[in-house]
């Protein structure tokens, strides 16, 4: 059944992780009975495992709820659900979701209040000029503190607290109530039938069948199977093999309009020829005369690592990996990389922390590699001194592997990305917060109290400040209740230096860090101790030290072993002592030999896990 | 490893080693009047029962032994070993040692241990000469007592003192004054037992070096002829395991225990005692525990008793840990066997190194199998192993890094 564009309506829903967008989902889903109750499951439109298993959503999903308002005179309507990522480290992605929509339903958990994220996700929203419908969920809860969030979201949207309307996605009730709203309040789509046909893509997902799958609204004009098409920004060209919507099973479909939500597949080999935020357009002589929707910009990586496979051997599997990886995700970067330490590598960018767990911890599952990741790292920018580039401007050089950071003397300046970082906290918590953040080098911009109990802090902070364990650390001095959200700013000077550390004399590339200078003694402390702890007793004395350039900063030895033997081995424990030796020797297997010192993998994880000092 | 017929001499054709070493006989007796913090061995603590409750369970264990050991013995060494590994009945060896090792094994009495050891002389063929030791706890020793074992043919009794620091015996649970070890000793030596050996155990958190040199010299002057010294080793499913998880009690120090393990060797080396095993010093050559030589030398011993373990051919099997399955099993004519396993060439390799090179003379070289020249290269360098005349020895150093270096040979 085709829709007039008067009839559709485009929303998303904002909301915080566990604040119930997916229950609310699956919700609306069962309200207009497209599922078959056997085949329900929970969080029916996260398909990942991950996403499951975290419970946030990564990739953006669509789904197509016809609904009929009660009354014999209603006209039945097309809803479209785009389901936005939900994560800081994708904002990019979410905007672009929320600009194929014209509504968007704010989802708030009535006893946790609104969260930083949801605040930056609504911005985001007002940005894109959606129409605003508040939700408050799980009402039903003992917790539930309706009255006051309602007055917190009137506070930061504007009017009435009344209005909000309250829900609880578990029990169903209230949820007509949003459907409705979203029928009267949100505007149908505009867009002209007639010109020519100009597409939004808001999700791409690689298919091994199919190849990459778009996900996209259409804006202007209208897309037909067979269709050829062509991408602005990539170029690529193609013709439409499927067309199809999710109702929310995938359903082929003939020809999608003006306003309508759909899914094509054309022969794309890789994601990164169909990039979120480009535009598709109608192949054949006039495609390149057509404008493209404005917003579109190239993924850029924010954070970088080096991941090395535990086993050398596994380094062409790991490269067949992201190769695989990188047909499905076009925003992470990936460059072959030798460390002295670990061997042959790859140093890979990511949008943010999240994006960079969910790429191992998808090596680890999906191709069942075992790796070092090497600290997170930043990419600064290093003014060399004396030099110049070819239009005579000082000659800028960009670093996102410390191992790459030029002699001191060479250096003229470095800069730093910093981010604006909003953070929402309790007011009894505010003291602990700016401690944190003034220990990370932030600078305060703003402090509003948005209601008597809640502060909303603005904070400049560097990014490397925050990239390691800001978040845990934010967590746990506001016992949870703190949230945090940020976008990225400018580049600022700062007075770093590279800290190394050396295992029995031999520098440790892998354990190598940029690090403001007031920093870096008590970095090269907890660093020699960390490694102290982490590596096993060898035959021999191992002296760890920190140092910056020749200048030993801090030392530990690590004393030779002097005792690894059962005292007492009689008739009965030899089997058990046999397979504690074999276990031993499994063990060993997993060792890297920097230089003759043994370090188990786990204390590569362990001592990179948190790159910054202890507060 | 390759598994041509020469390969596997060390196994077929040994010179001192698995079936050259002997053939054993091990009785577990499980009780204990307390079970003390750090064991983690098959016991039974009864010191809560009634004497005569108590005497009835030891006469139901002491028939259960007695049967266990029958039906073992009737169902000969080619049941034991590995299927095919023996010809079709063969004897049993002639059992050239016998070990009553608990818990503690005197609490059961003079008469019930004599009448266990006649019934192991009715059914297997034990040497004239063979070694017949008893494990004794101080408190549960009489003159009394080494009378009726002398007569029953022990010739060695194998003494738990652990300390003589009264605050170390008490962070041990030990019941027994410092002086009753003493004691005890000079009443096995009047009752006619030929060797006495004393049980230490070093590095109890508490102990301090002075504690532990006067230990020593506490030994030195009891006139033993063999010393079997530990590093306290706390094992996790102990009650001193739970008690290090919870921070109750400092975990053992690795740099005390190698510290307190040189100063019984020099002290005791000083006053006459050889050390020949990690942990076992003894007056020369003929005091050492043949019973135990034959563990390292990865012999052949049946095993009886709860929770007791034996080895024939390269076939290992264990009995159940528990006291009460193990009287209800046996008396109902069952099997007490929990669990067995079939090794390997490789894991017999294994074995044969790291036990092997607990000895200090370490192994013959036509019972060393064939190794790796790169891996035997290695723990030279790195000194952990030496070679002489053939034989593949530790080193001093090494000796106490033996897991490293069998690490390094495989």
């Amino acid at each position: 059944m085709t829709y007039p564009a008067e009839r559709i309506r485009n929303f998303c829903i904002v909301a915080h992780v566990d604040h119930g967008k997916s229950t609310l989902a699956d919700r609306m889903l069962q309200l207009t009975e497209l599922i078959d109750p056997r085949k329900m499951r929970a969080q029916y439109l996260d398909k990942m495992d991950i996403e499951r298993e975290r419970g946030i959503t990564i990739k953006a999903q669509t789904a197509r709820l016809p609904y009929k308002p009660l009354g014999d005179a209603a006209d039945e309507y097309l809803l479209n659900l785009i389901d936005t990522p939900g994560h800081v480290d994708f904002s990019y992605e979410v905007s672009r979701a929320l600009n194929a929509c014209e509504g968007a339903v704010l989802l708030v958990d009535a006893a946790q209040g609104m969260e930083a994220q949801t605040i930056a996700n609504l911005y985001l929203a007002l940005e894109a000029d959606l129409e605003i419908i508040p939700v408050l969920n799980k009402i039903d809860l003992p917790a539930a503190q309706p009255d006051e969030v309602a007055r917190e979201i009137a506070a930061i949207i504007g009017g009435d607290p009344d209005e909000v309307l309250r829900i609880s996605a578990k029990t169903g009730d209230g949820v007509v109530a949003v459907m409705d709203a979203i029928v009267d309040r949100v505007p149908p789509p505009t867009g002209d039938p007639n010109a020519p046909t100009r597409a939004l893509i808001f999700d791409s997902v690689y298919d091994s069948y199919r190849g990459t799958l778009v996900y996209f609204r259409v804006v202007d004009g209208e897309l037909k199977r067979g269709n050829p098409i062509r991408m602005l920004a990539t170029g690529f060209e193609g013709e439409i093999d499927d067309l199809a919507v999710h109702a929310p099973e995938e359903t082929p479909i003939d020809a999608l309009g003006v306003g309508e939500v759909g899914m094509l597949s054309a022969a794309i080999k890789e994601v990164s020829q169909a990039k979120v935020g480009d535009t598709i357009t109608l192949g054949g002589r006039g495609a390149r005369t057509v404008p493209p929707l404005p917003g579109y910009r190239e993924p850029l990586p924010m954070v970088f690592s080096g991941l090395y496979p535990i086993d050398p051997d596994d380094f062409p599997m790991l490269r067949d990996a992201l190769d695989r990886l990188r047909l499905n995700d076009a925003s992470f970067t990936f460059e072959p990389e030798t460390s002295a330490a670990l061997g042959f590598g790859f140093r890979c960018g990511f949008l943010g922390l999240l994006h960079l767990e969910i790429i191992t911890e998808r090596l680890d599952r999906e191709f069942d590699i075992t790796l070092v990741t090497t600290a997170p790292s930043v990419r600064y920018r290093v003014t060399l001194e004396g030099q110049t580039d070819d239009d005579g401007q000082p000659a800028v050089i960009e670093v996102s592997n410390p191992q790459d950071l030029p002699d001191p003397g060479r250096i003229a300046e470095i800069a730093e990305p910093t981010v604006q970082a909003m953070i929402l906290t309790p007011t009894e918590y505010v003291g602990p917060v700016m401690q944190l953040c003034e220990g990370r080098r932030g600078t305060m911009l703003a402090m509003d109290y948005l209601t008597e109990e809640r502060v909303e802090l603005r904070y400049q902070l560097p990014l490397a400040g925050i990239i390691t364990d800001f978040f845990d650390q934010l967590k746990s001095r506001t016992r949870g209740y703190a949230s945090l959200d940020y976008e990225v700013g400018t580049y600022a000077p700062a007075d770093l230096v590279r800290v190394d550390l050396l295992l029995n004399g031999e520098p440790v590339d892998a354990f190598s860090s940029i690090v403001h200078r007031d920093e870096a003694y008590a970095f090269g402390k907890e660093m020699t101790d960390r490694l102290k702890e982490l590596i096993p007793r060898q035959m021999f004395d191992v002296p760890v030290q920190a140092a910056i350039g020749s200048k030993i900063i801090a030392r530990e030895t690590i004393k030779a072993k002097r005792k690894d033997v059962l005292a007492k081995c009689y008739g009965g424990d030899v089997s058990r002592k046999r397979k504690l030796l074999e276990k031993q020797k499994e063990g060993k297997k997993k060792m890297k030999a920097v230089g003759s010192v043994e370090v188990p993998q786990e204390a590569f994880v362990a001592a990179l896990r948190s790159g910054s000092p202890k507060e | 490893m390759s598994s041509t017929l020469t390969d596997r001499a060390w196994l077929t054709d040994p010179i001192e080693c698995g079936s050259a070493a002997g053939f054993g006989l091990y009785l577990h007796v499980p009780f204990c009047h307390h079970r003390c913090g750090y064991c983690d061995f098959a016991t039974a603590a009864v010191g809560e029962e009634r004497p005569e409750a108590q005497g009835a369970l030891f006469d139901r264990y002491l028939a259960a032994l007695v049967s266990d050991l029958r039906r073992q013995v009737a169902a000969g060494p080619a049941a034991h070993a590995p299927a095919g590994a023996l010809d079709a009945d063969p004897a049993w060896p002639t059992v050239t040692s016998v070990f009553v090792g608990g818990g503690t094994p005197t609490l059961l009495g003079g008469h019930r241990l004599s009448a266990l050891l006649a019934a192991v002389r009715e059914v297997l063929d034990v040497a004239p000469d063979a070694e017949v030791t008893v494990e004794c706890n101080p408190e549960t020793a009489s003159p009394e007592l080494f009378g009726d074992l002398v007569g029953a043919g022990v010739d060695r009794i194998s003494m738990g003192a652990q300390s003589f620091a009264p605050h170390v015996l008490t962070t041990l649970e030990r019941g027994h004054s410092p002086e009753r070890p003493l004691a005890a000793v000079a009443e096995a030596r009047a009752a006619g037992v030929d060797a006495i050996n004393l049980d230490l155990i070093y590095g109890t958190p508490g102990e301090t070096t002075e504690d532990w040199r006067r230990t020593l010299a506490t030994v030195l002057a009891a006139e033993v002829d063999h010393v079997s010294a530990y590093a306290l080793t706390i094992h996790d499913n102990t009650p001193f395991g739970r008690a290090v998880r919870t921070g109750r009690l400092p975990d053992v120090d690795e740099d005390v225990q190698r510290e307190r393990f040189d100063l019984a060797r020099q002290l005791l080396g000083a006053g006459g005692f050889e050390h020949y095993e990690v942990s076992n010093l003894a007056r020369g050559p003929a005091r050492r525990s043949r019973h135990n030589l034959l563990y390292w030398r990865h012999g052949d011993y049946l095993a009886v008793g709860v929770g007791a373990h034996g080895h024939l051919a390269g076939r290992r099997w264990w009995t159940t840990r528990s006291t009460t399955a193990y009287l209800d099993v046996v008396e109902a004519g069952r099997s007490p066997i929990a669990g067995s396993e079939v090794l390997t060439d490789d894991e017999r390799a294994a074995e044969r190194l790291l036990l092997g090179l607990r000895v200090r003379e370490g192994l013959h070289p036509r019972d060393v199998p064939p190794l790796e020249p790169l891996a035997l290269e290695d723990a030279l360098d790195a000194r952990l192993v030496e070679t002489a005349c053939g034989r593949l020895r530790c080193t001093d150093d090494g000796w106490f890094l033996l897991d490293e270096a069998v690490a390094r040979l495989r």
